[in-house]
């Protein structure tokens, strides 16, 4: 790791990925290499990442599609409680929702992280869902990320929409203690260029 | 384990009343479901059974039954008053004997949200009460050792995350005229209070309170192992998520004097960890591996010269955090175990090995004698 204070902090890392659904059936382990840079302390970190042995395309198409049919199966409008609930469990039928939610908040979660903060998703609270024309998955709902090393719980209001095979779109609005933030484009990160969804 | 945690919790139901705690609020409180304004993480009203997280009310009942049934070596006794005016008890395991004992300390549940903490100190409870007369390693430790366990440091807290917000930290002591509520109490400790990892806005995480040992519950603690400190060895402070051994510090990057060896120590527990269900931890000093903090129970305790102090961050590493899956709980604990005996081994080793080598020196030499002697004759 470098630190250069006019430049910013560079982090070289070297990782495996497996399935976050923890799936035993191919003893498939990614192996990444990545280069991330924040700049001067700002969010947004540049991410360089190159992996090899991941998950094949056709496989990720057919399970992105099981995903989008297990959701559109849920009845609109979604009203459920806490995922997970206190004692950490997720029903069974309520996992996709929870499965998305992690993906629009990882995408929340990156526009946030500098050099000294980072987040874990705690919880995921107000679920709703609501039917659009396009037949894409609309998702509106609030989580509740930890933040390190402050120890706060960040409300975020999330709103995603997803169709297999397009880029995920991601609004959010966090609730700050002292800063409130708009959605992402407002400030000026580390990443250069990159549009709200090329990441995705 | 899940049957016995099951009677425990079913006996806790038939057995009426608390222990001077007023258990029938709790019950009403538990019921209604309320939200909070900013964090809104949901208290969800489930049954309580033995695969779950334990509701305080059955911590007091059971804390009550295990020492009744195990009354040869267990006492209940009073540490302190909590903000809201609740009672800490903590659990002292002491075998009957007249050799001075050393104390090992641990206590759970200094952050209310960290529910895998409480779970543990009563399985760590369980397991020694279980096992001491069988076990040789167990009954070792008894010979000189004593355990004090306190379950729950941060009652008001816990509760309140039952009650209303799952994700409460602090305690639930009143600032600002009532328009700000809680302290971190593992910032109000006596060691470099507030001058790094905290803050002195009390609606922060990490408010550090109004002086060093402002609050009740901290004054309770450090009152009890200030009057014992040169008797104890090992502190130990149990709390999630992370998966780490810390050792001190957090307020500085000097090490302790001992630092080695407790790395050492520690780095031993993360294996016998990892041996059982292949749990990763990481071991260091808090400000190398997690970040800076000052006013930590932890650092405080080696601070006044306590050798052995430990933080432990319990799992997991961030997928459920707080929440952690019930059927989580007993591969925790079990884990956890092993790394707090594997601890206690080293401990102990250092402290008696040296002494049961020279009983042996001396059963040895007066068999020579005996041997000796009896050739004469």
């Amino acid at each position: 790791m470098m630190t250069d204070p006019k430049r910013g902090c560079e982090v070289d890392l070297v990782f495996s990925t497996e399935r976050y659904d923890l799936k035993e059936d191919e003893d498939q382990v990614g192996k990444c290499s990545a280069r991330v840079f924040y700049k001067n302390e700002k969010p947004r970190p540049a991410v360089n990442v190159t992996c090899t042995r991941l998950i094949e395309k056709k496989k990720t198409q057919e399970e992105d599609y099981l995903l989008y049919k297990q959701l559109k199966q849920l009845r609109a409008p979604l009203d459920v409680g806490s995922i997970p609930d206190s004692h950490g469990h997720i029903d069974p039928s309520l996992r996709p929702i929870w499965d998305l939610a992690f993906l629009g908040s990882s995408y929340v979660m990156w526009e946030k992280t500098t050099q000294s903060l980072h987040y874990y998703l705690a919880q995921l609270n107000s679920v709703k869902q609501w039917k659009t024309n396009d037949d894409a998955i609309d998702f509106d709902y609030i989580v509740l990320l930890h933040e390190f090393p402050t120890q706060e719980i960040i409300p975020c209001r999330i709103h995603l929409i997803w169709f297999p095979g397009k880029p995920l779109k991601v609004k959010y609005h966090c609730q700050e203690l002292q800063t409130p933030e708009e959605a992402s484009g407002t400030e000026e990160g580390s990443a250069v260029a990159l549009t709200e969804s090329s990441n995705f | 384990m899940k049957p016995l945690l099951g009677t425990l919790y079913l006996l806790g139901m038939l057995v009426p009343g608390g222990l001077g705690y007023d258990s029938e609020e709790y019950r009403v409180q538990c019921l209604s479901e309320r939200n909070s304004n900013r964090n809104q993480g949901q208290a969800n009203g489930l049954p309580v059974d033995s695969h779950s997280l334990p509701w305080l009310f059955q911590i007091y009942q059971w804390m009550s039954q295990i020492s009744e049934k195990y009354r040869e070596v267990v006492t209940q006794h009073l540490l302190g008053t909590t903000y809201e005016n609740r009672t800490m008890y903590y659990l002292k395991i002491s075998q009957p004997s007249n050799n001075t004992k050393k104390i090992i300390w641990m206590d759970c549940g200094i952050h209310a949200r960290e529910w895998i903490a409480p779970a543990f100190c009563q399985w760590f409870v369980k397991e020694i009460l279980q096992n001491y007369k069988e076990n040789p390693r167990i009954s070792k430790f008894l010979r000189n050792l004593d355990f004090y366990v306190l379950p729950v440091f941060n009652i008001d807290g816990y509760i309140y995350t039952w009650t209303t917000d799952r994700l409460w930290r602090k305690s639930r002591s009143s600032h600002n005229n009532g328009t700000c509520f809680g302290t971190d109490l593992n910032r109000n400790f006596n060691a470099s209070w507030c001058s790094t990892g905290a803050s002195k806005n009390c609606e922060d995480l990490i408010f550090c309170g109004t002086g060093p040992v402002s609050e009740p519950e901290t004054k309770a603690l450090s009152s009890f192992i200030e009057s014992r400190k040169k008797n104890i060895l090992c502190f130990l402070t149990m709390h999630s998520y992370g998966q780490l051994i810390l050792t001190p510090y957090g307020y500085t990057q000097d090490k302790a004097s001992n630092h080695e060896e407790l790395i050492r120590f520690g780095q031993k527990a993360a294996n016998a960890l990892k041996a059982k269900h292949g749990t990763n931890y990481r071991v260091g000093s808090s400000v190398d591996i997690l970040y800076a903090t000052s006013g930590s129970s932890r650092d405080w305790a080696r601070d006044i010269g306590i050798p052995f102090s430990y933080t432990f961050e319990l799992r997991d590493n961030g997928t459920y955090g707080f929440v952690l899956p019930a059927a989580q709980i007993q591969p925790t604990c079990e884990e956890t175990m092993e790394a707090v005996l594997s601890i206690l081994d080293d401990v102990y080793a250092k402290y008696w090995q040296s002494n049961s080598a020279r009983k042996v020196t001396s059963a040895t030499a007066g068999l020579i004698l005996l041997m000796s002697f009896s050739s004469l004759l």
